[in-house]
């Protein structure tokens, strides 16, 4: 990759640059910095749409009464089941059966608060998914 | 470049790196007046690499890398130049934040590995679940702390918060609050042996694992399931897991192609210290291999962005890899002979 081929395509990175290598006129590599490649754009954007697409998903599901809105938190940290039991400490199987709307409303209060810690929201939030 | 001053008083250069944990390395040794460039750090440590990981996932996808195991290029490289390191893991997150915060105050700064989802500067598209971040913290400040991240082109204001939760977050490969900071570095550390040690390695990982998944065997291995997985997963699982190699090769953590610019950098550095042609001329080569991985990219991304309407298909984009394959081979190969030849 030469400097003039290091791709300057979209304001991708919300402002910020990234660090490529790249070869100058005298053939020697320089970092040069990159505002954005599209191809990069096309796959990242894929991941980001796919989750946002889940993450509304359980929203509705949600609301449906169907999930607690303790998946929705969960999902949106990007965390699994597994990842979530062990910040909260608690045991996964526990998490799991946390997941159905009529067991979550009976929680106590000291359980929704080491799930609002684990997943950095308060515990209103916790009870809520945004409309 | 920005300067920043430490809680010691010491000027500390902020450098714009490709790799995080190369770019950490690099600083913590210029930071002890030894001037190192980043590619040199990967080198040194061996970062080049190659695996598919088909039975590990990660958010539902096998995991492809082009790099050697997170911590490892530190690791290798501290030990390659005869750099002392004071390395330290918690259990208790609040004991770990006050270990920070002392070896801060005395003036040293502190390599830490992170959760990069926890770390709010960053744009949120590139906020994942990813336990193998590397940042400097600088000093404290109010509510949190000045930290260098060598992938921003600045240094930055993060929250106490943040950074207790990026440091002892859950998940694979947890952090436990990884902290590290030099003790002892050599004034003039030997990088000709250092070097020579750091592409021997890199020789024997390409080439010599016994296991058909790492290594230039494992590119082979990966290309051949491209190859074929529109009929084994169905266009649209193809498709997402194809993207998804494409995104480990360019956005989690690299510097364009899979770190084959940053490696060919090395290997210039190289040529001059050793003031060898050969390793000039692989240099070249390296380059020419990272712009046909930057061609699969784009291949990729079209195939993903028009859903087949285009020539380009999955066997096309596989058959680039295998390029790479052989090319990688004969460039490690030959490598592998010249590295020889090199005097300490």
């Amino acid at each position: 990759m030469k400097v003039n081929e290091v791709p300057q395509d979209i304001t991708y990175y919300e402002g910020e640059k990234r660090a490529c290598y790249a070869l100058n006129d005298e053939g020697k590599y320089v970092i040069v910095t990159s505002t954005g490649w599209s191809a990069e754009e096309v796959v990242n954007g894929l991941a980001v749409a796919e989750l946002a697409a889940n993450l509304e998903e359980t929203r509705k599901a949600v609301i449906k009464g169907l999930k607690s809105p303790l998946v929705y938190h969960m999902e949106q940290c990007q965390m699994t089941p597994e990842i979530l039991a062990k910040t909260a400490g608690m045991a996964t199987f526990r998490v799991k059966r946390h997941f159905r709307p009529e067991i979550f409303a009976k929680l106590k209060l000291s359980v929704l608060d080491s799930y609002a810690k684990a997943l950095a929201v308060t515990i209103e939030e916790l009870k809520n998914v945004p409309e | 470049m920005s300067t920043e001053i430490t809680a010691g008083g010491k000027p500390f250069v902020h450098h714009h790196s490709a790799h995080c944990e190369s770019g950490v390395t690099s600083a913590l040794f210029r930071d002890k007046g030894v001037e190192i460039s980043e590619a040199m750090i990967f080198g040194i440590g061996s970062g080049i690499f190659f695996g598919h990981l088909p039975f590990v996932k990660w958010v539902g996808l096998p995991i492809s890398t082009f790099r050697s195991q997170p911590g490892a290029v530190f690791r290798k490289a501290a030990k390659r130049l005869g750099g002392e390191f004071v390395t330290k893991r918690f259990r208790n997150p609040r004991k770990g934040m006050d270990e920070l915060k002392r070896v801060l105050k005395a003036g040293q700064i502190v390599g830490l590995t992170t959760n990069i989802y926890w770390l709010s500067y960053f744009p949120n598209r590139f906020r994942f679940q990813f336990n193998g971040h590397n940042i400097i913290a600088l000093h404290e400040i109010k509510n949190g702390f000045r930290v260098s991240d060598p992938v921003l082109d600045h240094p930055v204001d993060c929250l106490t918060e943040d950074i207790e939760r990026a440091r002892f977050a859950h998940g694979p490969l947890e952090p436990h609050g990884f902290m590290y900071y030099p003790k002892e570095i050599p004034r003039n550390p030997d990088l000709r042996t250092a070097c020579i040690k750091g592409l021997k390695d890199s020789c024997n990982m390409m080439l010599r694992i016994p296991l058909p998944i790492f290594g230039i065997r494992g590119i082979r291995f990966l290309a051949k399931r491209i190859i074929k997985s529109p009929e084994t997963l169905g266009f649209n699982e193809a498709c997402r897991q194809l993207a998804n190699i494409v995104r480990m090769q360019e956005e989690v953590g690299t510097g364009g192609a899979g770190f084959r610019f940053m490696y060919a950098a090395f290997l210039q550095e190289a040529a001059e210290l050793f003031g060898s042609d050969d390793l000039a001329r692989l240099s070249q080569e390296m380059t020419a291999i990272g712009d046909v991985w930057r061609e699969f990219a784009v291949v990729s991304a079209r195939i993903v962005k028009q859903r087949g309407q285009a020539q380009d298909n999955f066997s096309k984009a596989g058959g680039l890899m295998l390029v790479c394959a052989g090319r990688e081979e004969a460039l490690f190969r030959e490598l592998n002979i010249v590295v020889r030849k090199l005097k300490a």
